[in-house]
């Protein structure tokens, strides 16, 4: 096999998991930013100019943080939770086209996978597995608080996967593919699915949040009731993981949705005359996407436990489906099908 | 009204005649000063019971305990109220103090429960029938009754304020040098400090145990017991609750108060009269102008004076703009608690800002005010203030209150967490002695400033808030309703403001109050506010007892909570909404 | 084929290197002083009562079993998306008796209380 091949998938691995640890830091910047904006607040505006060194004092305090473990806790569950929870939302983004450019008489692709046939079934698998990570660092605290909060968030992600599983199938439907770089496709030759499929980026949208445990359906955060859930017991670099994941997954879906309905790294024009432009169009996509998330953070309180398991089981679920049978139907008669 | 100066000092008991209706259990109170009746304890349910049915005083608003050393008798205080308004009914019954036992009142007037805890708990006053007699202020194993006259605390240095020169010799002691701590504190029998559990809460878990309602038959679910708090982000302060939890619904509560307890009502039988205006402060310390009317009001009876026309203005004013910042906050932090990420709370803050901006500008001092005197305020407003309050009133504050009230009322989650959520039905807020926007939301018009008025509120034009489903929804509805209404009555005070003296007599630094007994109250934003002062024409009084509104309201919230789901627990409690150095006192 | 799944492997395998090295960071530099208040759970200060690890409702299974039925329904759309413009109209009746067979199951649960919180 190809050395240089190898080198390269090295070098975009690395460079995939740098770019989402400083996405993750100025992630948590930009949202303390925003909100002290909407708040009528200034937010950081010590370290650094205008703040802009936050993230590192913040990293560099938890490294130097104790990390206490409880002592009835499982000790090697305990410290493999997070470690489970971040890799996921880490090698989630490989399958996301970036598009490429001509080089030095080779095409290169920026993305690392961003071809593989199943990327949507890829993204589906892995981001079941962060399930385990949260139901593991719950139960593994022995701590009632954590327990709960773990079985919880986990009930809720899974419930809310069923939504963002069928929210997917919508635009396989359209690009007749699985593969992420087939759909971007399709939509740089028609428009971006967010028009055609209404509802389903809708649902996405909704169930996403709920899925990374975002506001309003914050529950592992809800401090109000359950102080922090899962991760109560956790402290330091561990407690960090836990956020980085958090604020990855933010990225993670913003991506994706940006990928699935919003065009993905091409925008008309722009991308068809300088293809290098690709990744940053999705950047400021994706940009977008996180203000959005930001200010409904800001905005909404949160819904209850048992509304939050209604409005995914009685709500989000069924007009997933009905978006399914909407789009089967409509490409039936629009005479779309063989 | 026949005339303007209507005396706001009600008398008290000469309506009905109790003594002629149990000519062998009841006597009139003939102490000089005293009012009301004194009842034979044998026959303390079945009196109360005719006062609550046939008389019609259906709200229990106050139970104090008072220890009478010299006479060695423990007297219970009872103040009751009618529902529909006027004055109101004291009642009260003695027991000898080495063995002060008194038939519990909760079964009559379940209102009656955490105040009777309370008198067990810093007295000594046992209450049979009780259905759950804990400790609730001290912790449990605590040794003696700290509001018993002859119990000295840590650091006792003399009974009463003013103590001897502290700089006898020309140079400063303190009392902790002269009386280490050890000296002075007692242990129970056999407890070994370096040993104990603080955490041996076995009573409370009984208690929790016992009161489970509503479970399951058909699910084996383990209950789970749950403390939330003291050390917890939303419960207002260290205030803790025991929760038995059957999956997401609450099957019992028992809210687990003290940890900012500092005795305030013995400090308070130490200080001066004067001396506790700005301790009442420390109360409610988000509303500390309102405490300081409830307590001139009680003093100013004993006194028999009455603040000249400019500073009861001024009083209104400022317990009104107290009333309008504690609710813009209350409703902050409960959309916090709800779950709203600060944001409506720092905007609601930030016109709590310009409000205390006033009270800093004419008082002093932004939270801690300290204003009142008996007979009048300290200060008049300063340059410009009164200019700066008009602006407030009429411009500002009425917009801003419509702003909360378009972004928050309609929004969809807020309607969904709040609505038919922690129901407290009109006859439960009764009987719980439920007060303020808890008993109004469940459908009871009652405020005291139209019931009962004190002071001046019998001139102003305004409407007593009432909402009728008693959720937690009516609850902060009913909060925006109140600040409307206090902008009415500040926009009339604050147009009509007279000119003239602001002090009865000459400002005191020592005040001589005459020997008796008085109940002063005042609608307080949280609820009805009431100091009972006794006085034995010493510098100190001799009992000083407040009934806290977050504390007694406080009854109620087992009722609201069973049988919601534990998200609930802490949006039920924003809308109460506690201080806990009001609870705790 | 399989080869496009190894870029994957390489990443995973560096994800996992980094969190470790994570942990391992917190680990080598965080101060370490342990008590027995400390290696408490924490239940907002209190001394916990009974267990941390403990049954739990039963409602949390159900969810469980239901959303395993509906993942497996998922798993089965998605490779119809894919092909299903070229089977025509059988291919969309066929996945609608599929669903609507699931949909009889769910409606079921649904009418059933399984999808109750109370």
């Amino acid at each position: 096999m190809d050395l240089g091949l190898w080198i390269e998938w090295i070098v975009k691995a690395i460079i995939l998991i740098v770019v989402l640890l400083i996405g993750f830091m100025y992630l948590t910047y930009m949202e303390r930013k925003f909100l002290a904006r909407f708040q009528n607040r200034y937010g950081p505006n010590r370290a650094g100019p205008v703040g802009l060194l936050q993230p590192m004092a913040d990293g560099i305090k938890l490294i130097f943080k104790e990390e206490v473990i409880p002592k009835q806790a499982d000790k090697l569950i305990f410290i493999l939770a997070p470690v489970i929870t971040v890799i996921p939302a880490w090698v989630i983004l490989a399958v996301i086209p970036l598009g490429s450019i001509q080089l030095f008489g080779r095409t290169i692709d920026f993305s690392l996978a961003g071809d593989l046939n199943v990327g949507i079934l890829y993204i589906m698998a892995v981001t079941s597995i962060s399930v385990y990570g949260i139901v593991l660092a719950g139960w593994s605290s022995n701590n009632k608080y954590a327990l709960l909060g773990g079985i919880r968030s986990s009930a809720q992600m899974i419930s809310y996967e069923l939504a963002l599983g069928l929210a997917f199938v919508g635009p396989a439907m359209m690009a007749s593919s699985l593969s992420l770089a087939r759909i971007v496709e399709a939509q740089s030759k028609t428009v971006w699915f967010a028009v055609l499929q209404p509802i389903g980026f809708v649902v996405f949208l909704v169930a996403a949040l709920a899925e990374i445990n975002r506001s309003p359906f914050d529950m592992p955060e809800a401090e109000q009731e359950l102080t922090a859930g899962y991760h109560v017991e956790y402290s330091g670099m561990k407690f960090a993981m836990f956020m980085l994941t958090e604020y990855t997954k933010m990225i993670v879906v913003s991506v994706i949705a940006a990928t699935l309905f919003l065009g993905g790294y091409h925008f008309p024009f722009l991308t068809d005359r300088w293809p290098w432009l690709g990744p940053l169009v999705l950047f400021a996509k994706v940009i977008i996407l996180l203000f959005g998330i930001i200010w409904v953070r800001a905005t909404l309180p949160r819904v209850r436990y048992d509304q939050l398991m209604a409005l995914g089981w009685k709500v989000m679920l069924p007009a997933a489906l009905l978006n399914v049978f909407i789009t089967a139907g409509v490409m039936y008669v629009l005479g779309m099908i063989a | 009204m026949d005339e303007q100066t209507a005396v706001p000092f009600i008398d008290v008991t000469r309506e009905v005649d109790l003594a002629a209706r149990f000519p062998e259990a009841v006597i009139v109170d003939v102490r000089k000063e005293y009012e009301g009746y004194i009842v034979n304890r044998d026959r303390l349910i079945e009196v109360a019971t005719a006062i609550r049915d046939e008389l019609g005083y259906d709200y229990l608003s106050s139970v104090t305990g008072v220890d009478y050393l010299p006479d060695g008798v423990m007297e219970v205080v009872y103040h009751v109220y009618k529902m529909t308004g006027g004055p109101g009914l004291v009642f009260k019954t003695q027991t000898p103090r080495d063995e002060a036992v008194v038939p519990s009142l909760v079964p009559v007037y379940p209102g009656a429960d955490l105040q009777e805890r309370e008198a067990w708990d810093l007295l000594g006053i046992r209450f049979e029938g009780h259905p759950d007699l804990r400790r609730i202020l001290m912790w449990e194993g605590f040794a003696g009754y700290p509001l018993r006259k002859d119990w000295q605390e840590a650091y006792f240095e003399e009974e009463g304020k003013p103590f001897k020169n502290r700089w006898p010799d020309g140079q400063v002691y303190r009392i902790e040098d002269k009386n280490p701590y050890e000296n002075n504190v007692q242990y129970p029998a056999d407890f070994i400090p370096e040993e104990y559990e603080p955490e041996n809460d076995a009573l409370l878990y009984d208690s929790l145990k016992r009161s489970i309602r509503g479970r399951d038959p058909e699910l084996e679910t383990d209950v789970v017991m749950v403390n939330m708090g003291p050390q917890h982000p939303s419960t207002h302060g260290v205030f803790r609750i025991a929760v038995a939890l059957e999956g997401e619904k609450i099957v019992a509560l028992k809210p687990v108060m003290g940890y900012l307890h500092r005795n305030h009502e013995k400090i308070g039988e130490r200080n001066t009269f004067l001396q506790n205006m700005p301790y009442t402060d420390r109360l409610d310390y988000l509303s500390s102008l309102s405490n300081n009317f409830g307590y001139a009001l009680a003093v100013e009876k004993l006194m028999n004076v009455r603040p000249p026309e400019r500073a009861e203005y001024l009083r209104v004013i400022m317990a009104e703009l107290t009333r309008i910042s504690n609710h813009i906050f209350a409703i902050g932090t409960f959309l916090n608690d709800l779950g709203a990420y600060f944001t409506p709370a720092l905007y609601a803050i930030k016109e709590r800002e310009l409000i205390l901006d006033i009270f800093e500008a004419t008082t002093g001092s932004r939270m801690m005010c300290n204003y009142f005197r008996f007979g009048g305020v300290t200060r008049d407003l300063p340059e410009g203030i009164a200019e700066k309050i008009h602006r407030l009133v009429y411009d500002r504050l009425p917009q801003k209150v419509d702003e909360l009230d378009l972004y928050l009322t309609n929004n969809e989650i807020v309607r969904s967490r709040t609505e038919g959520v922690g129901v407290l039905t009109a006859e439960q807020a009764i009987a719980y002695s439920a007060a303020g926007p808890v008993l109004r939301a469940s459908g009871v018009p009652y405020d005291i400033r139209r019931a009962d008025p004190y002071s001046i509120y019998d001139r102003f034009e305004f409407d007593v808030a009432v909402r009728y489903h008693g959720d937690t929804y009516d609850r902060y509805l009913i909060r925006i309703d109140e600040m409307r209404q206090s902008l009415r009555i500040l926009q009339q005070a604050i147009k009509d403001l007279p000119e003239g003296s602001i002090q009865e007599g000459k400002p005191q630094y020592q005040v001589r109050v005459p020997a008796g007994e008085a109940y002063g109250r005042v609608e307080g934003p949280k609820g009805e506010l009431g100091y009972y002062v006794i006085s034995n024409g010493k510098p100190n009084p001799w009992r000083y007892h407040v009934r806290a509104p977050s504390f007694i309201n406080l009854t109620g919230y087992e009722t609201m909570c069973v049988g919601n789901k534990v998200a609930d627990v802490v949006a039920i409690l924003g809308s109460i909404d506690i201080v806990l150095g009001e609870t705790d006192r | 084929m399989l080869q496009d799944y190894l870029p994957i492997v390489i990443l995973v395998l560096i994800a996992t290197g980094m969190a470790g090295l994570v942990v391992l960071l917190g680990h080598l530099f965080g101060p370490r002083r342990p008590s027995a208040r400390k290696a408490q759970p924490y239940e907002s200060g209190m001394r916990p009562i009974g267990p941390g690890t403990r049954r739990m409702p039963i409602r949390f299974y159900l969810i469980a079993v239901l959303f395993i039925l509906f993942d497996i329904e998922i798993v089965f759309l998605l490779p119809w998306a894919v092909v299903f413009k070229k089977l025509g109209l059988f291919g969309v009746a066929e996945m609608l008796v599929f669903i609507l067979i699931l949909l009889v199951g769910y409606v079921y649960a649904w009418k059933k209380g399984a999808l109750e919180w109370e």
